[in-house]
């Protein structure tokens, strides 16, 4: 691979041993994909309480203030899950701090939040922005334009302390038009919700081999920016899809020709009611219909969400418990819409974290004897995790039907009428 | 009987085959703490990867497969050795951050090839998939 005289004196240790480790990681990489050399990022995102410790400091060691910028995935609030009663939430509180703090002190910025778009902070058509988190990868690259690459946690940090990418993948202009096509048939949408978007996209990932660009045509153009979200984040779950262009949506879609390059499609994927019903009832991996805990917020709510959430919770009792994973700035929105106040006093909290892989509640590892067994959901993304990662129980339905679980803990959720 | 493939991660490592013909991710298809697979209704659901070389077709799911790879090979739970069709950059980044030795693109089809039991030998640096046996 290319390298500049500055990367080669990166590679070679003269700047430290974290730039050096990072730099060889990146460099392996690419190379193991013919990446002709290294790209300047235009900003990164990394996590740095899913990064093991170990890794973390290794590859943080002796590094200096970046002169670009880094953001940051959710993150652990081992405080707040001590204020819940959570049993093991003080395993968690010291090594959160070290890397929090080693984190602040790269002069990184502490967005804390896998929809970092909602905050402001979004890429251009075109910036290259390595990134933790499949999710706002293929949220990032189809609704922005970003050219992203998929990439891994710990990548992702060397990425960031290089301030580098491997020109690589969907870096790489020609590598984004859609090689795959998805057609709908027979399926009526004008009543689908946030679910109903999140079980295709779950669907589609599911079918897709390999990860290269995907088209999905026969949506109402200017799909509502939660329903398209919903669509494109729920590919990395059940697959690797990166890129979902939605025709008459997102902005290297304008018309099919325009998504697949003028060329063919090397296979095309049919979605009907089928394939609909299938998918849901994939989704659902529960025996019993008690449920104990409700989840919003993969990826991280809108307000538009919340909003939703609390005229459902007006004046109401939750029997189960409820996290609604948001960033703090759309939180302080929520609050002063006095949206926040509703969803608190029917028992529900809010958490700047990643819902389904660390959902404190779910977790064995965090609630210890608290954990809830079952959990109802209307993401796919975090159906999918909270049943393996947390192996709970797991209800998949509507916005709706996951507020009435949470005020009666049962499940009454239904198999939609696929029109 | 050897089969020629492209380096991922290098190094060299053996053991008996676990062959599956679908994608595969860390994160949560395998369980860290016991390295058995635990994706409710995977075909290989309470299967061991442990010292295993895993053979499958290519990787998918989050980018936090990487530090769940790192997890697994921590606790002595990582599969010796992978082998896949087509490698994607999540499953690159945690076999070469964690120094699984992996090759991808044999030049036959390994998922007809090897069955689950067959002792594998790869020789990821030198690109070669060696089938010791049944």
């Amino acid at each position: 691979m290319f390298l500049t005289n500055e990367e080669k004196r990166m590679l070679d240790g003269k700047f430290g041993q974290g730039i050096h480790r990072s730099m060889d990681l990146l460099v392996k990489l690419g190379e193991s994909f013919d990446a002709e050399r290294l790209v300047p990022v235009t900003y990164a995102h990394v996590s740095y309480d899913f990064c093991p410790k170990d890794f973390w400091d290794m590859f943080t060691e002796d590094v200096p203030r970046t002169p670009h910028r880094v953001t940051t995935h959710p993150s652990y609030s081992p405080e707040k899950w001590k204020e819940w009663g959570l049993s093991l939430a003080g395993n968690w509180e010291k090594e959160h701090e070290e890397k929090l703090r080693r984190y602040l002190d790269l002069g990184w910025l502490r967005t804390e939040t896998c929809a970092e778009y909602l905050l402001g902070i979004f890429p251009r058509k075109g910036d290259i922005v390595p990134m933790a988190g499949s999710c706002m990868q293929v949220a990032n690259n189809s609704l922005f334009g970003a050219r992203v690459d998929r990439m891994g946690i710990l990548v992702s940090l060397a990425a960031a302390v290089c301030g580098r990418t491997p020109m690589m993948g969907l870096v790489i202009p020609e590598n984004r038009y859609a090689g795959h096509l998805v057609e709908l048939e027979d399926l009526d949408v004008s009543d689908w919700t946030m679910a109903h978007y999140h079980c295709l996209g779950y669907y589609i990932g599911s079918q897709v081999p390999g990860f290269k660009p995907v088209a999905v045509k026969g949506l109402p153009p200017n799909l509502p920016f939660d329903f398209a979200r919903a669509l494109v984040i729920s590919m990395p779950t059940s697959g690797a899809v990166t890129l979902a262009h939605i025709v008459g949506t997102t902005p290297e879609a304008p018309t099919l020709e325009a998504a697949l390059g003028n060329n063919k499609p090397q296979q095309v994927i049919r979605v009907g009611k089928r394939e609909m019903k299938e998918t849901w009832e994939r989704l659902n991996v529960w025996e019993d219909d008690t449920v104990e805990h409700v989840t919003f917020g993969c990826p991280h709510a809108t307000i538009d969400e919340i909003g939703r959430i609390a005229a459902l919770l007006e004046g109401k009792t939750l029997k189960t418990t409820m996290l609604i994973g948001a960033s703090a700035p759309v939180e302080t929105l929520a609050r002063q819409q006095g949206w926040a106040d509703v969803i608190e006093k029917a028992g529900g909290h809010f958490l700047p974290a990643c819902p389904s892989i660390a959902n404190p509640f779910t977790r064995a590892d965090i609630a210890g004897d608290k954990q809830a067994k079952s959990a109802a959901t209307n993401s796919a993304r975090s159906a999918h995790y909270i049943a393996s990662v947390c192996g709970v129980s797991v209800f998949f339905g509507t916005e709706e039907e996951c507020v009435n679980a949470a005020i009666t803990g049962k499940w009454k959720g239904e198999m939609p009428k696929w029109k | 009987m050897e089969i020629r493939a492209h380096m991922v991660s290098a190094g060299q490592a053996e053991g008996e085959a676990v062959v599956y013909n679908g994608p595969f991710a860390f994160l949560g298809d395998l369980n860290p703490v016991t390295g058995l697979i635990c994706m409710p209704r995977h075909k290989l659901e309470g299967e061991s990867l442990v010292n295993k070389v895993f053979v499958f077709t290519t990787g998918k799911g989050s980018s936090g497969c990487d530090f769940a790879a790192w997890a697994a090979k921590k606790n002595g739970k990582a599969p010796a050795a992978i082998i896949c069709l087509e490698s994607e950059p999540v499953l690159s980044g945690a076999v070469i951050a964690t120094e699984i030795p992996t090759v991808d693109c044999p030049e036959v089809n390994v998922l007809e090839l090897i069955k689950t039991g067959d002792y594998v030998k790869v020789h990821a640096t030198e690109g070669i998939i060696e089938l010791a046996g049944r």
